[in-house]
């Protein structure tokens, strides 16, 4: 992706792009297919930001963020699925979890 | 604080559920399975869904109940109205809607023939009409199945003639979420879960807080009231005519993770919403499959919903639905996304468990259950699978119905 994906004041954020991730299957699975070292690199980065970043985006009706903020908007949501990973399980998928293909997101609303 | 820690509050308050052991046996076996289907499902109340999956006319969901080895049509008509048929076209019986929700303009059609029918389930077309013999065609709508709704959710009960009305059958429970405003949340994030295990321990396993300092020591072994910080004292236990209700508060000094506070920050609204809540978290069990979970959130509270649907006698979809109300910024989104993917982590450890225990009951190397005070409610609905499993003959669709009697709500 291009360098200008992220508002200007959060370019800092443009190295965890790849967590931009619309729905929550994609960013079960990159959290799934992501290292502990990786998990914890965005979470460390983005738990500094995220209470910047709300503050942007809060300013922003959420039904119609421009695309540089709704990128942000799904760092964001980002970090919330990772968060277990690096405070409950250290560990990318749960302990003792099941099979994420049988507990299927039915509808990503 | 409010919970008060003591031992055994819930024998002393309900003496009649007895304290000894409980047959395992209910939980296992092929002919408990069946009596299942014939005395429970076929005699009670489900609940199929709620009010806002058909918010228009023409909007419908169908789902088939193996259960009950039927299918089920739930439409909202023209009339605003929300009707149940079984979803089978009069023709040569095939199912009617195959997709579990759509909309329509007006009209269903079967895609073996295209007989055609309204909203009102009537039957309004039939091709090559001329070439039948005396089609009784005002007869031959969709076969109507009780269908009632309480505070948005939508339950059918398959009888010919339902022993009770919904409200009557939901008794004190009605009481307790009447005008609770439900419908003023969305629903926000649903999972189905493909389970090994019977519907029974699935249900069970949930039917209690003993187990969250222990199985759920990663995610939240902290949130309920603790004695000698380790053991779970409810703040209320509640059992009703079919049904019962749990309810806890979390201690005075529970911190949580990092995370959960910034996303308890991001969840403040200038307005509050309550859900008429007992505990800061209240667990229904709405007989025989279903399950209601109360929370109290930040600014405004949610509500989670379980439905069981028992495949086999080891095999269960567990229908898990998660309504918050609707986000006003991307904190309280975000917020929302936090509890969400808590609540789906942990649901996950309680899944895989409920399919170890089916494996250590359907051993048998166990034969009996043993519940403490605090799984009182488990006890209980252990008491009304043997008082429904007591009642013969079992009973038969479109046979004839008796009336149950002197079961009013405590």
């Amino acid at each position: 992706m291009s360098a200008s994906t992220l508002p200007a004041e959060f370019a800092d954020l443009e190295p965890f792009i790849d967590w931009a991730l619309a729905t929550e299957q994609e960013r079960t699975g990159q959290r799934l297919a992501s290292s502990m070292e990786d998990i914890q690199a965005f979470y460390d980065r983005m738990s500094a930001r995220v209470e910047a970043v709300m503050a942007y985006l809060n300013a922003l009706p959420l039904d119609a963020l421009p695309p540089e903020a709704e990128r942000l908007f799904h760092l964001s949501l980002s970090l919330m699925e990772v968060a277990n990973a690096v405070e409950m399980f250290q560990n990318p998928a749960v302990i003792n979890g099941f099979d994420v293909r049988r507990f299927a997101p039915v509808e990503d609303v | 604080m409010r919970t008060v820690i003591a031992d055994k509050r819930w024998a002393e308050k309900y003496p009649e559920i007895g304290t000894g052991p409980v047959s395992a046996e209910p939980l296992i076996s092929p002919e408990h399975f069946e009596l299942d289907r014939e005395n429970i499902f076929r005699r009670t109340w489900l609940n199929i869904g709620r009010v806002e999956e058909v918010p228009n006319p023409g909007d419908y969901i169908a789902k088939d109940l193996a259960m009950c080895r039927a299918s089920v049509l739930i439409i909202r008509g023209r009339d605003g109205a929300v009707r149940g048929f079984h979803n089978v076209c009069s023709h040569r019986g095939n199912k009617l809607v195959w997709d579990e929700k759509g909309t329509c303009k007006g009209t269903l059609t079967c895609g073996f023939h295209a007989w055609a029918y309204n909203t009102r389930g009537e039957l309004t077309w039939v091709p090559d009409e001329e070439n039948f013999f005396d089609l009784p065609k005002c007869d031959l709508g969709l076969t109507p199945v009780h269908t009632e709704v309480f505070e948005g959710f939508i339950f059918i009960h398959l009888a010919e003639r339902p022993p009770e009305s919904l409200r009557a059958y939901l008794g004190g429970v009605a009481d307790q979420l009447e005008g609770g405003g439900f419908g003023e949340l969305a629903l926000t994030a649903r999972y189905k879960v493909d389970e090994h295990a019977n519907w029974k321990i699935a249900l069970d396993a949930q039917n209690e807080l003993y187990h969250l300092p222990f199985q759920h020591r990663r995610t939240i072994p902290k949130f309920c009231v603790l004695k000698d910080g380790q053991f779970t004292r409810l703040l209320d236990v509640r059992l009703f005519n079919h049904h019962s209700m749990y309810s806890s508060d979390p201690p005075d000094d529970r911190v949580g993770p990092a995370t959960e506070r910034l996303a308890a920050r991001f969840s403040v609204a200038e307005t509050e919403h309550r859900l008429p809540r007992i505990g800061s978290f209240d667990f229904y069990t709405i007989f025989p499959n279903m399950a209601l979970l109360l929370f109290r959130g930040v600014s405004h509270d949610f509500y989670m919903s379980y439905n069981f649907w028992p495949q086999a006698v080891d095999r269960t979809d567990w229908d898990i639905k998660l309504y918050f109300r609707p986000a006003e910024n991307a904190g309280q989104r975000v917020g929302q996304e936090y509890f969400k993917c808590l609540l789906r982590d942990l649901l996950q450890e309680d899944a895989t468990a409920h399919e170890q225990i089916h494996i250590g009951l359907a051993s048998r190397a166990k034969k009996e259950l043993y519940f403490q005070d605090e799984e009182m409610q488990i006890r209980y609905f252990h008491t009304v699978l043997e008082r429904f499993y007591a009642e013969a003959p079992p009973y038969s669709l479109g046979g004839p119905t008796e009336r149950r009697e002197g079961e009013g709500a405590r």
